[in-house]
């Protein structure tokens, strides 16, 4: 699906990606964790082709980004990028259907109006379509722009790709698992979603493999149960911890400062 | 909202060409005998039953200028709309930022530099000239300060603004040093710039600049998607295909062309670029795929409006319209700067 070799980047000669080989699979969530300051976001940016680098190309579906179709190209990724809460004085639903933008010209379809109602459902901010985007709460918004970047990629392509950079931040535990829910329904549909999260746990839960991040390079690379054990851990993140079975799932359980 | 665009077009289409018919009546001169329908036939007939006056007034003084105050008006108004969305801010208009000082410096070098080879070309050419310096005036200074201001595609508003005064400050200067040198026809012409007046109007000015706005209009006036996605950041709306820098080109150099040719043809007229998308942000909300082509045609109403007034208000002597302008521009930006006072 995607794949990378040696990625580096450096920032006014401050290394913060050293010589990352990656390679995603179809079908696959991946979770990208790791401390403060880790590159996780630098990578996933650079995974998304956000950046320029003269590094090897990246390959998506065999191809490198530069040789894809500009119209084609976003109805197979999209990404969710950390918010930097801009106003946008628009309706939430304009703000939604911005992620349909590859499909209309100038008047949005009937199908377009109903991927996005399917999405905002999906998120659950049916209820705000109306209301001004300026107006709502941080939690809220960041439900929105994940609305408007799921209704991206409602179609009929095979094998999508999304990029999520903290979905979770601000999100109530309700939404939170909902949004995991909704990404690992995406991905069991033969689609490959990359996220970087915070809480381990809800990685554990989650992905079907981990990347974990340390100072620019990665740690390790495996199933959540092989990258989540004590010695790595309290390694990593330079805090003491215990790892356990979760008794209700069956996952790696991680407490910190035990 | 997006489906009645083609009904709020008809509606305010409808607006101008009522107050485009209304100022036609307007005026010191007066048609008394004949309705304008007869006026028109006659001149199609090529028949005397018309005075020459009657004619001369409406072909070659109302007309032209009626016709001038829709153009710039329209191309002013999609500029600072244009502006504005690239640099993410309702305060970017042409004046506010340096551009149409820029245009006008370079307009008045041309003048002054020009002055010595104007009477060996064709007065097509000398138009053209004027336009040229102004569009290269106006491109450099946008160029000038989108680089001060704008790092990673985010926009610095104060540096933004400020640019805008050292750029009017060094223009104003300037021009100030070239009338301190110019002779009294150059002058004339130089004074002119600076207060702004559609008093020039002509065919061939209309021609050009007919020819310039509809170049421009057909590339920029379908970029509402894509300034919309702007909002959200340059990054998240190249993820939904827009290719962001391509748009931004383009905006700079068609506002840059559509500003110099104003300022060559008609002065510094200032704050249309501010005044209308303000007032359709009040109707329309920052929908760019509706304001962007509803700027076309409130920038038309709002400059012909001000331009009746202004030749009307103090009959038979003219006011400068750039003092109207600028006497409904300047309280808007007051406003607009009291509410983005936090953000700023």
């Amino acid at each position: 699906m995607l794949k990378a070799c040696k990625i580096s980047y450096s920032h006014k000669k401050i290394s913060i990606l050293e010589n990352i080989d990656v390679t995603i699979n179809y079908g696959e969530l991946l979770v990208i964790v790791g401390p403060n300051g880790a590159g996780k976001s630098t990578l996933l940016s650079m995974l998304a082709n956000e950046m320029a680098h003269t590094n090897e190309p990246i390959l998506f579906k065999k191809k490198t980004f530069e040789d894809w179709d500009q119209k084609e190209l976003p109805l197979h990724k999209a990404k969710f990028s950390q918010q930097n809460i801009a106003d946008i004085p628009l309706t939430v639903m304009d703000v939604v259907l911005m992620g349909r933008y590859p499909y209309f010209n100038s008047i949005p379809h009937q199908s377009d109006v109903d991927a996005a109602l399917k999405s905002m459902a999906e998120t659950d901010v049916v209820a705000l379509k109306s209301r001004d985007y300026n107006t709502l709460s941080g939690g809220e918004r960041q439900r929105v722009h994940l609305a408007r970047v799921l209704t991206q990629l409602e179609n009929d392509v095979e094998n999508k790709l999304v990029f999520m950079d903290e979905p979770l931040n601000n999100l109530d535990v309700l939404h939170q698992h909902r949004i995991l829910h909704t990404v690992k329904n995406f991905s069991e549909r033969g689609n490959t979603a990359v996220v970087v999260l915070h809480d381990l746990n809800l990685a554990a839960q989650f992905a079907d493999s981990i990347v974990l991040m340390q100072k620019g390079k990665i740690i390790s690379h495996d199933k959540p149960e092989h990258v989540f054990t004590k010695e790595i851990i309290s390694k990593v993140y330079n805090f003491p911890c215990t790892i356990c079975l979760n008794p209700v799932n069956q996952n790696p359980l991680i407490i910190f400062g035990t | 909202m997006q489906n009645k665009l083609p009904l709020y077009i008809f509606l305010s289409l409808i607006v101008l060409i009522l107050l485009a018919v209304t100022s036609l009546y307007m005026g010191v001169y007066e048609f008394e005998k004949h309705s304008f329908l007869e006026i028109f036939v006659a001149l199609w007939n090529d028949d005397n039953s018309i005075p020459a006056s009657d004619k001369f007034v409406l072909v070659n003084l109302r007309l032209p200028r009626i016709v001038m105050a829709i153009l710039v008006g329209s191309a002013l108004a999609v500029s600072g709309t244009c502006l504005q969305g690239m640099f993410k801010n309702p305060l970017a208009s042409p004046d506010l930022i340096g551009i149409t000082m820029g245009a006008s410096l370079f307009a008045a070098i041309s003048i002054v530099l020009g002055s010595y080879i104007k009477p060996y070309i064709p007065e097509f050419f000398h138009f053209s000239m004027l336009s040229i310096a102004a569009f290269i005036g106006a491109l450099l200074t946008m160029t000038m300060v989108y680089r001060i201001s704008t790092t990673n595609g985010k926009t610095n508003v104060i540096v933004m603004l400020l640019s805008g005064v050292a750029i009017t400050a060094m223009a104003g200067a300037t021009t100030g040093f070239l009338i301190y040198l110019s002779k009294e026809e150059q002058l004339r012409d130089l004074t002119f710039w600076n207060l702004g007046s559609l008093g020039g109007a002509s065919w061939t000015k209309n021609g050009i600049l007919a020819v310039i706005i509809l170049f421009a209009f057909s590339i920029l006036i379908t970029k509402g998607k894509a300034l919309n996605a702007m909002m959200l950041g340059e990054r998240d709306a190249q993820h939904l295909g827009i290719p962001v820098e391509k748009i931004k080109k383009r905006i700079v150099v068609l506002t840059a062309l559509m500003v110099g040719t104003c300022v060559a043809f008609s002065g510094t007229i200032g704050f249309v670029g501010l005044i209308v998308p303000y007032i359709l942000r009040l109707l329309f909300k920052s929908n760019y795929h509706i304001i962007l082509p509803m700027s076309a045609i409130f920038g038309s109403i709002l400059l012909l409006s001000a331009d009746t007034i202004s030749r009307t208000i103090a009959a038979p002597s003219e006011i400068p319209i750039g003092i109207l302008t600028a006497f409904m521009g300047a309280p808007i930006f007051i406003v607009i700067l009291i509410r983005s006072k936090k953000s700023l």
